[in-house]
């Protein structure tokens, strides 16, 4: 059988998926679980590695298991034809096991080791095509900038350790309850660890990596942007969030980072062509919507938007796939008019596209409405209007998106366009059924069932819960109905000319398609300085320690030079040198009495 | 006559093996001759290792000279002992020597009995230094490496060999010249030159002038050897012209006793001293750390890369010694051999690149994973090593140095962290311009790792993740020879 590894690797995810249920099912009737382990002995400070199981965890384990295995599925049809598609499902495998373990972690050491571990998944999975000078630069990149993040978690941890004696949750965050580290100290951890988070979730200034990380395999795009990779971020702040409430500074920090990105990624994607680009853009500004909803007390609603945006996002990026697997092209100003020839993927996506813009009724909507309702009931207005335009940008370069794809008409021809395998389209439809109604496991109108279950074991979390007005709900509405509607008169209907602002306000276009020139920033200051650095490095390596070669090199053969000399055969010289010695060894022993 | 007396001179087998063989037509039946014999010191250590664990004592002595000097009495013992630092470094010597007699085979082809002899006698030095309980005796084991490693690196190394061979005498024989007059002092004023009697006599805290002296002096000497900035130019040097098959020894096991020698000699035994010198070798550890990395960042040679990021590592295991707590020397030890074993692993696929391409330029090697995907795959891992993965040694010694140094210098450990960012960015700008990217078909089509090559380097990634995922193995061995040096430190 030709793909056999790819069918190993889903039979394996169907398992992890089923124990994950299993698992889910036990936690339902007991409470959390902890297993440990003694992993590394330093001095009298034992360190462990186990297995927590807990509300939040089981929540994760099994969104995990389950997008990861329609990602898996989907990609026996997308890498069919690959003649590394071992090599892929053996990468895709690890990345899995790194986020299934960071999500079961009972200590923080343990979490960054599987959070290392999730970043080398997606290095090796953005670089998969390893012979692309692009992938090459992607995958570092990813690596190097999320690496960035990772050493402000490290500090944060050690710094934790210092502080509380501990690395283990639980014991955290008894101490910080118990008043053991002062308030100052608690600031700079919480934001220390944020840094991790932002470097992993992509968010403002550490993001650049992740619209480059398109350059994987689409799967892979949207395994890393739905519920692996970038999510371990925002679960990261939910886990430490008995930390970041005893912290109000760094709990708006998180809240100004989050919403500054979300408002930030929603004007780019704006202006984007590339079909994976947009998605990624609006996978960034989701997540600061989540870290926003994270640092202004709405732990439900950031955990809920995590929660149905997985399933909206992994949808919209797998039917992106389809797509590209379908036409051969990400730009999408060389498509159109392809909902007659791909119903299906048409239909999905649209799907995808209403729920990620919050259209009444679809996930998006209950998840965004409340993260509206937990900002405002935090008195951060400010903020709450940001987030209203954003919403209303996530709406507009959606439907953009959709229309341009999938309506008017062809701007190119495309000759062939591919029929997509079953093994694509069973993942999709399963992922359209979740983005629909993932919404109703949390609305004020059924019941708050994931609020409630979140809150079940830490009733400390409780005040963050927020109860949701309906003006919220007919603002949000509203917006997003906007945002549709405005991408219907400029696209379809063409009542605006689409074209136009790219001249009349050109400074602004050249900043969006030039994504504020982060990345020529960074290139400019950081890369061109470590490479100035290093070659400053090398004059010092070339003169400075060179001298000292060559001074060590003087030195011996002068010496022996002048030792070689002293063989002059003269009797009385050696003698009177002798003697010379002789005196000295006397006087010191005359001096000192010995040695 | 005690195992490590055994395990010591095993290597001499070998020697002998050599000495009354004829050159062989056959060099297939050398090479193989010379895996066999390094095949005995691996076992013995091995049963060291299973006998230190069970608890018996290693200790031998033999009486060897007594002599008066004025009304005080020196003793020099023929004495060996080994702890739990020794035990590790031992085991790491025997493999790493194995490999690299293995290695050999691929790359020497010129003159290979003396190649081998001269291996032995290293691999002889290398055990003595790590088994000697005073010393005298650690002092003549560490120059009986100095001897083969000149002609090694002389005779079989690359273009620059001679210069590299010299520049590697005048430093090391300038850090012996210290080290000699550091051991001297010591002995003259204990009497005797047995580590326990030494930390005993020291421990008194008298003459703490002498004692602050005798701390530099053993810091400069080691610092040859570990090396410290600004005394590493000759270490660059060895590991871009010996062979690759030496630099494996001589990065894994050689550059390992200048932090054996740091933190056995130094720290435990002038632990007030070093008290003193910590800010100062803190900032050196920096300096290590940093303008290494820096300077791996913009090499175009693997092999001077690999050499720098050397420097950048032996930085941590300054800051390791520098936080003088379990933590931070527990991490210096462990940072000791997982060091040994990536560098030791990289020089192994530094030796099997050369022979397939004769360069390790970086300019002209481009997507080696297209037609060797192993020796690719192979390289990725070891520098997911080298900038320290969880899951593999070096993150356990990278994380447990910096929560030493956290505790008593936060702000060094802040510095430091700037240093692990650059790590993966020099090896990574190293591994993926070789591996990644398209290929030119410069060498024509490539052979991917055969079965020996292959098993080779998968035993030292193999050690590499043992110790990564279970690193209390290490860390319960090592563990009494801590609390006795910390005691001295009063921690």
């Amino acid at each position: 059988m030709k793909n056999i590894g790819g069918y190993i690797a889903v039979l394996s995810s169907v398992l992890a998926f089923l124990l994950a249920a299993l698992v889910f099912i036990q936690l339902l009737d007991t409470g959390t679980a902890l297993q440990e382990w003694t992993w590394l002995v330093i001095g009298s400070t034992q360190i462990s590695f186990g297995t927590l199981l807990n509300p939040l965890n089981g929540l994760m384990l099994i969104l995990v298991a389950f997008i990861s295995l329609c990602i898996h599925i989907y990609s026996i049809g997308y890498m069919e034809n690959d003649k590394r598609l071992t090599t892929f499902f053996a990468y895709l495998s690890l990345f899995t096991a790194a986020m299934l373990g960071l999500v079961l972690s009972p200590n923080l050491l343990q979490f960054y080791m599987f959070w290392e571990l999730v970043g080398l998944g997606s290095f090796l999975l953005i670089g998969f095509y390893f012979y692309k000078n692009r992938a090459k630069q992607a995958a570092k990149k990813a690596f190097i900038m999320t690496r960035i993040g990772d050493m402000g978690l490290l500090i944060g941890l050690i710094l934790i350790f210092w502080q509380t004696g501990s690395l283990q949750f639980e014991a955290i965050f008894t101490a910080i309850s118990g008043g053991q580290v002062d308030g100052g100290m608690l600031t700079l951890i919480g934001i220390l660890i944020f840094i991790g988070a932002i470097g992993k979730s992509g968010q403002f200034p550490l993001h650049t990596w992740l619209p480059d990380a398109m350059e994987g395999p689409t799967p892979v795009s949207a395994l890393i942007h739905a519920a692996t990779m970038v999510a371990a971020g925002v679960y990261l702040v939910a886990v430490m969030y008995p930390l970041y409430m005893a912290s109000t500074t760094a709990l708006i920090v998180v809240a100004v980072v989050g919403g500054f990105t979300a408002i930030y990624a929603a004007t780019i994607g704006l202006v984007q062509n590339d079909i994976k680009q947009v998605l990624a853009y609006s996978t960034i500004s989701q997540l600061g919507f989540m870290m926003l909803a994270m640092g202004t007390l709405g732990y439900t609603a950031g955990v809920f938007h995590l929660f149905t945006h997985a399933f909206f996002k992994a949808l919209l990026f797998l039917a992106a796939g389809a797509v590209i697997h379908a036409v051969h092209t990400q730009n999408i100003k060389r498509m159109g008019g392809l909902h007659h020839r791909l119903k299906l993927t048409s239909i999905t996506f649209a799907i995808g596209a209403l729920a990620i813009s919050g259209f009444p009724l679809f996930s998006g909507f209950f998840s965004k409405e409340e993260i509206l309702s937990a900002v405002w009931a935090d008195g951060q207005y400010g903020l709450w209007v940001i987030a209203l335009i954003a919403a209303f940008l996530t709406s507009l370069y959606m439907f953009r998106l959709y229309f341009l794809v999938f309506h008017g008409e062809s701007r190119e021809p495309i000759d062939q366009v591919r029929p997509i395998p079953f093994m694509m389209k069973l993942p999709m439809v399963i992922l359209t059924v979740f983005a629909v109604a993932s919404g109703f496991f949390n609305t004020s109108w059924f019941g708050s069932f994931l609020g409630d279950w979140l809150l079940r074991e830490s009733p400390a979390l409780a005040e963050t819960h927020h109860r949701s007005s309906v003006w919220v709900m007919v603002a949000a509405t509203l917006v997003s109905l906007g945002g549709i509607l405005l991408a219907y008169m400029i696209y379809i209907k063409k009542q605006m000319n689409q074209e136009a602002w790219k001249s009349s306000m050109a400074g602004t276009y050249n900043l969006l398609t030039r994504k504020y020139y982060i990345d020529e920033f960074y290139d400019a200051s950081f890369v061109k300085g470590a490479g100035w650095l290093g070659r400053m490095f090398v004059y010092v390596e070339r003169y400075g320690v060179g001298f000292l070669v060559s001074f060590f090199r003087e030195l011996v053969t002068t010496l022996s030079k002048s030792g070689s000399k002293s063989q002059t055969g003269q009797t009385q010289t050696y003698t009177a040198v002798a003697f010379l010695g002789m005196v000295v060894f006397v006087a010191v022993y005359m001096m000192k009495g010995g040695f | 006559m005690g195992i490590l007396t055994l395990l010591v001179f095993s290597p001499v087998i070998g020697i002998l093996a050599f000495l009354f063989t004829r050159n062989s037509v056959d060099q297939q039946r050398t090479h193989v001759l010379a895996l066999m014999a390094s095949f005995v010191p691996l076992l013995l250590s091995i049963l060291v290792f299973v006998q230190f664990q069970a608890g018996n004592s290693l200790t031998e002595q033999v009486s060897w000279i007594t002599f008066q000097v004025v009304e005080r009495t020196l003793i020099l013992n023929y004495e060996l002992a080994a702890d739990g630092f020794s035990v590790v470094l031992i085991l790491l010597t025997t493999v790493v020597s194995l490999l690299a007699i293995l290695s050999a085979r691929w790359l020497i082809d010129k003159d290979v009995k003396c190649f081998f002899i001269l291996m032995f006698i290293l691999e002889m030095g290398i055990l003595g230094v790590f088994s000697a309980d005073n010393l005298i005796l650690f002092f003549v084991f560490f120059e009986i490496t100095l001897i083969p490693m000149f002609f090694l690196i002389g005779k079989w190394g690359g273009t620059d060999r001679e210069e590299a061979a010299f520049r590697y005498i005048i430093y090391n024989g300038l850090g012996s010249m210290l080290l000699l007059l550091a051991i001297a002092v010591i002995f003259v004023n204990a009497g005797n030159t047995n580590f326990s009697v030494v930390a005993e006599y020291f421990s008194r805290g008298e003459q703490e002038g002498l004692q602050l002296g005798i701390a530099i002096t053993l810091l400069l000497a080691f610092g040859v050897k570990l090396p410290i900035f600004p005394l590493h130019s000759w270490m660059v040097k060895v590991h871009v012209h010996a062979p690759p098959a030496l630099v494996m020894i001589h990065a894994g096991v050689l550059l390992k006793i200048g932090a054996y020698g740091l933190i056995k000699f130094g720290v435990a035994f002038f632990p007030e001293a070093f008290g003193k010198l910590a800010p100062v070798i803190a900032i050196l550890g920096l300096i290590n750390l940093l303008y290494g990395a820096f300077l791996a960042f913009v090499q175009d040679e693997l092999r001077a890369v690999l050499a720098y990021s050397s420097i950048s590592h032996m930085g941590l295991i300054l800051l390791g010694v520098a936080a003088l707590n379990e933590a931070g020397i527990q991490g210096a030890i462990f940072q000791a051999v997982s060091h040994g074993l990536i560098s030791a692993l990289f020089f192994l696929l530094v030796g099997i690149l050369l022979v397939r391409t004769q360069t390790t330029r970086l300019e002209r090697l481009s997507g080696l994973a297209r037609l060797t995907p192993l020796l690719a795959g192979f390289f990725l891992a070891a520098a997911l090593a080298g900038f320290g993965l969880p899951g593999m040694s070096g993150f356990v010694s990278e994380f447990t140095v910096f929560i030493g140094i956290f505790e008593t210098m936060p702000v060094v450990g802040v510095i430091g962290t700037l240093g692990l960012i650059m790590t993966v960015v020099y090896f990574l700008r190293a591994i993926l311009n070789m591996t990644f990217g398209s290929y030119r078909n410069t060498f024509g089509n490539l052979k991917d790792l055969n079965m020996d090559e292959g098993l080779s380097a998968a035993t030292l990634l193999l050690c590499i993740i043992g110790i990564g995922v279970f690193p209390n193995s290490i860390a319960l061995t090592i563990q009494q020879t801590l609390e006795t040096i910390l005691m001295g430190i009063g921690g």
